[in-house]
C-alpha cells in the first residue's frame, strides 16, 4: 500500500498518470481503513497511553493530580497483595495454557475425522461453555463448589472419599484450582474449533506418504501434521495466555479474590485498587506492568513457536 | 466508476462513523442508562400547569439503588408523576442500579462526568465517600431547624451520619432500620431452644450457646453459618462479633477501628471456638446472600443477615416462620446497627438542575403526603419522628411492628469512619483468617494495621 512502484508493471516507467493513479488508490486505502483506526486510536492507542502518563501520577479520586514519578511501581513491589496476586496470576497461566493447549489439540485429533455431524455435536459440547455468559457459568459452578448444597460435596461424601462438606471456593488450598478448572472449561471452546479446522487442512497427500514409507501414528502426527498446525498453535497459546493473565470475572463473581487474596490475580486486584479505592494512578501502574509480563510472554512464544511454523 | 464508487463508500463510512462519535455526548448517557438499569422510566412534563412552580426548569436524572420498592419503575413513576403535576418544568429521569455493579457505575460516572444529579443511597456512600471526595452538593439548605428537630427526635445518629467533618450535610435522609438476626421458629421450637430467647427478642451471649447446642441436640447438622465471603451483608457479622463480649466497632469519634480491642477479640475466638465444637459452622467462600438462602431454604436455623426489607423479600419463599431477633450480647442489651436510606445530589456545576434535585427530593422526604408514603415504599422506618407508625392500618402493620420494636437497640452509626472501603475488605480477610488457622490476636492486628494505613491514607 502507498508504494507507487509495487503497482507497475515490469519495466514500465513511472508517469505523471501512473502516480496519480497511485496517489489515488492510496487515499482510498486509507479512507477504508479510517473508521477502523478511529476506533482504534481512541480506544486502544490513546487509553494505552493515558494508562501510561497517568500511572507516574498520584491519580485518585478526590486528591490532588500530582505527579509522583515511578512511586507507584515502586510501592507495588512491596505490596504484599500484589505479590500474592502476581503469583496467582502466574499459577493460573502456568497451568491453564498448557492444560487448555494439550486437550484441544488432543480432542481436536480425535474428532476432526469423524462424521460431520458428530464432529458438529463435539464442537458444540465444548464451544457451549463459551458461548454462555460468564455469570450464568459462575452460578451454576458456584452450586456446584458450594459446601453446604453443592454436587461435589454430595457426591464426594456419597461415595465415600470424603466424610465433611469442604467449602471448595472457600479454601485457600482449593480456590484457585477451582477457578482453573472454570477457566478451564470456558477456555477450550475456541481451541478445539480452530484445531479441528487446522488439522483438516493438513495436506492428506503428506500424510499418505508419510504412512506408504512406514511411518507410525506418532511420527505423522510429530513430523507432518504438528509443523502443519503451528500457525494455529501460536495462536492458540497467545490467546490463551492473554484471556489466563486477563481472569477477572470468574474471580469477582466467585470468590471475589478470597479467602485471604488467595485467587486474587492482577486483573482483580487492578479492579479494587481503581474501583473500589479509587487509586486509578496504582491500578494504571499495576496494568503497565501486566501488559509488559504479556507482551514478553507473547514474544517469547513467537519465538519458540515461530521457528517452527516456517520449517 | 469503481474508484468514485470506493470513495463514496469510504466517505459514507468515514461520515457514518464521524456521526457516531457527534452523538456521544447524548448517546453515551442511554448506553450508561442500558448497562446501569434493568428499567427505565422518562416521564415528560405533563401540560397541566395549574401548580406550576414556573421557577423550577430543569432535565435531572436520578440513580437509585433497590431500596424497596424504589426499584420498582412503575412505582418510582408514579412519584415522579405527581411531583410534576406541581413543578412541569422538570424532567426527572429514573435509573435503577443494583448492589453488585452500582458502585462501579457510579464510579465511572464520576470519572466521566455523567453523574446523576440525584443518588439514592446511605451516608457510607453519599457522606463519607463521594461527598469526603468533594463531588456532592451542601444540602444544608434543606435541613432546617424544623427537620432538625423532627429527626433528631427520632436519634441524634442520623444528623451525624448525614454530616460530614466539613459541616456540610451530604444526605438528606428518607428512612432507617436496625438490622437484625432471625431463627427458624419451627426448628427452635422443636429444638426447644426458644426458651433461651427472651420476650423480647433479646438474648445473652451465654443463651446463644446453650440454644446451638440444643439445636445440634436435636440433630440440626448446620446451626448457622457465618459468612465470610465478601460484597456486602457485613453488617451482620460486625453485629455478631460486637455484641457478643459488648465490643466497639470503632471509636466514639470514628476515627479508628477497634475490631483489636479485647471484647472483639473475645468475640472471635468465642466464633472459632462454636465453629470448632461444631456448634456453628463458616464458609469462607459464601456472601450474605448465600447464607440467607440458606436459611429461607430451611438448611439452617438462623441468619445473621436480617431485616424487615429480607423479611419481605423472603416472606413468599419460605415454608417456616422467620423470627426476628436481636443479636445475643453477654449483658442482653444489644447494640445494632443501623441503616440510613436518603437522597444526595451530585455537583454537576448546574445550579438550576441543583434546585430542581434538591425540590424533588424535599417532595419525596417531606411532603405531608408523599413523605410518608415513601417511607412505606422503603420498607422500613421514617427517620422524621413525626410520621408515627407510617404502617398503621396497613397490612404490613403486624410485622412492621415485629421489627420496629428493635429501633430502641439502635446503636453507633459508625459507618461514616474513614476509609471505609479497605476496612470492608480487611474484615472479611480477618474472618477468612481466624476460620482457617491463623490465631485471632495476629488476625486482628493484621485487621487493624490494614485500617490505620486506609484512615492514614483518606486524610
Amino acid at each position: 500500500m502507498g508504494n507507487g512502484k509495487s503497482t507497475l508493471m515490469a519495466g514500465q516507467k513511472p508517469t505523471v498518470f501512473n502516480n496519480a493513479i497511485v496517489r489515488q488508490q492510496t487515499i482510498s486505502a486509507y479512507l477504508f481503513l479510517l473508521p477502523a483506526m478511529v476506533f482504534f486510536v481512541g480506544f486502544v492507542v490513546i487509553p494505552m497511553v493515558m494508562c501510561l502518563a497517568t500511572s507516574f501520577f498520584n491519580y485518585s479520586m478526590g486528591k490532588p493530580f500530582e505527579f509522583i514519578g515511578l512511586n507507584n511501581y515502586l510501592e507495588m513491589f512491596k505490596d504484599q497483595v500484589f505479590l500474592k496476586s502476581l503469583r496467582n496470576t502466574f499459577v493460573l497461566v502456568a497451568v491453564a495454557v498448557p492444560t487448555v493447549t494439550a486437550f484441544s489439540l488432543w480432542v481436536s485429533c480425535a474428532i476432526y475425522q469423524m462424521h460431520a455431524i458428530k464432529r458438529s455435536f463435539f464442537r458444540c459440547v465444548f464451544y457451549l461453555p463459551v458461548v454462555t455468559g460468564t455469570v450464568a457459568v459462575a452460578v451454576v459452578w458456584k452450586w456446584m463448589f458450594n459446601k453446604y448444597t453443592g454436587l461435589l460435596n454430595y457426591i464426594l461424601n456419597a461415595t465415600g472419599i470424603l466424610n465433611e462438606n469442604v467449602s471448595w471456593l472457600g479454601d485457600a488450598k482449593t480456590a484457585l484450582w477451582c477457578i482453573i478448572l472454570i477457566l478451564f472449561t470456558t477456555s477450550i471452546g475456541q481451541p478445539i474449533v480452530l484445531y479441528v479446522a487446522a488439522l483438516g487442512n493438513v495436506d492428506p497427500s503428506l500424510i499418505d506418504a508419510g504412512q506408504v514409507d512406514g511411518a507410525t501414528p506418532f511420527q505423522v502426527f510429530w513430523h507432518i501434521k504438528w509443523p502443519q498446525i503451528m500457525p494455529t498453535t501460536l495462536y492458540i497459546l497467545v490467546i490463551t495466555t492473554i484471556n489466563s493473565f486477563q481472569c477477572y470475572a470468574l474471580i469477582q463473581l466467585l470468590t471475589s479474590g478470597g479467602p485471604d487474596n488467595s485467587t486474587s490475580t492482577i486483573m482483580y486486584y487492578i479492579y479494587y485498587e481503581a474501583f473500589k479505592l479509587y487509586r486509578y494512578g496504582y491500578g494504571n501502574a499495576m496494568g503497565v506492568i501486566l501488559a509488559i509480563i504479556i507482551a514478553l510472554l507473547s514474544a517469547l512464544q513467537f519465538k519458540v513457536t515461530g521457528s517452527g511454523a516456517t520449517d | 466508476m469503481k474508484k468514485t464508487l470506493s470513495l463514496l463508500l469510504a466517505t459514507g463510512m468515514v461520515a457514518g462513523t464521524l456521526a457516531g462519535c457527534g452523538t456521544t455526548a447524548t448517546s453515551s448517557s442511554a448506553a450508561e442508562s442500558t448497562a446501569t438499569s434493568t428499567a427505565e422510566s422518562t416521564a415528560s412534563a405533563t401540560a397541566d400547569s395549574a401548580t406550576a412552580d414556573a421557577g423550577l426548569a430543569a432535565d435531572i436524572t436520578m440513580w437509585t439503588y433497590p431500596i424497596g420498592k424504589f426499584k420498582d419503575a412503575e412505582t418510582v413513576d408514579g412519584i415522579v408523576k405527581s411531583f410534576q403535576e406541581k413543578n412541569p418544568g422538570v424532567n426527572i429521569k429514573v435509573e435503577y442500579l443494583d448492589y453488585t455493579n452500582g458502585d462501579d457505575q457510579v464510579t465511572s460516572a464520576i470519572e466521566a462526568n455523567t453523574t446523576p444529579d440525584i443518588i439514592m443511597e446511605g451516608p457510607e456512600r453519599l457522606v463519607s465517600n463521594w461527598g469526603a471526595k468533594g463531588k456532592m452538593v451542601d444540602l444544608s439548605d434543606l435541613w432546617t431547624a424544623e427537620a432538625k428537630a423532627d429527626i433528631n427526635a427520632t436519634s441524634a445518629s442520623i444528623e451525624a451520619a448525614c454530616k460530614a467533618a466539613d459541616g456540610a450535610y451530604y444526605e438528606y435522609p428518607l428512612c432507617m432500620t436496625t438490622h437484625c438476626m432471625a431463627i427458624n421458629k419451627e426448628m427452635f421450637e422443636a429444638a426447644d431452644a426458644l426458651q433461651y430467647i427472651n420476650e423480647d427478642g433479646t438474648w445473652t451471649t451465654e443463651n446463644f450457646g446453650k440454644a446451638l447446642q440444643a439445636l445440634k441436640d436435636s440433630g440440626i447438622d448446620t446451626t448457622g453459618v457465618v459468612y465470610c465471603g465478601g460484597q456486602g451483608g457485613d453488617q451482620g457479622t460486625r453485629a455478631l462479633v460486637n455484641n457478643l463480649y459488648s465490643g466497639k466497632f470503632t471509636d466514639d469519634a470514628h476515627t479508628a477501628y477497634t475490631a483489636d480491642s479485647d471484647a472483639n477479640k473475645k468475640g472471635l475466638q468465642q466464633l472459632v471456638d462454636w465453629c470448632g465444637a461444631g456448634l456453628l459452622s463458616f464458609d469462607t467462600a459464601a456472601v450474605a446472600s448465600d447464607e440467607l438462602q440458606l436459611f429461607a431454604n430451611g438448611t439452617i436455623a438462623m441468619t445473621f443477615c436480617w431485616n424487615a426489607s429480607n423479611q419481605a423479600t423472603y416472606a413468599e419463599s419460605v415454608t417456616f416462620t422467620p423470627m426476628p431477633v436481636a443479636f445475643p450480647s453477654d449483658d442482653g442489651k444489644p447494640e445494632l446497627c443501623g441503616g440510613i436510606w436518603g437522597f444526595g445530589v451530585f455537583n454537576n456545576g448546574d445550579d438550576a438542575k441543583a434546585a430542581a434535585a434538591k425540590a424533588f427530593i424535599q417532595y419525596i422526604c417531606d411532603d405531608a403526603t408523599q413523605g410518608p408514603a415513601s417511607v412505606q415504599l422503603t420498607g422500613f422506618f421514617p427517620v422524621r419522628a413525626s410520621y408515627g407508625d407510617v404502617y398503621a392500618g396497613t397490612e404490613d402493620e403486624a410485622r412492621m411492628a415485629a421489627f420496629s420494636a428493635y429501633m430502641q437497640y439502635l446503636g453507633d452509626y459508625y459507618n461514616v469512619t474513614p476509609g471505609w472501603a479497605e476496612q470492608r475488605t480487611a474484615w472479611w480477610n480477618m474472618l477468612q483468617q481466624i476460620f482457617t488457622g491463623t490465631s485471632v490476636e495476629d488476625a486482628s492486628a493484621t485487621y487493624a494495621a490494614a485500617c490505620a494505613t486506609a484512615i492514614e491514607a483518606a486524610k
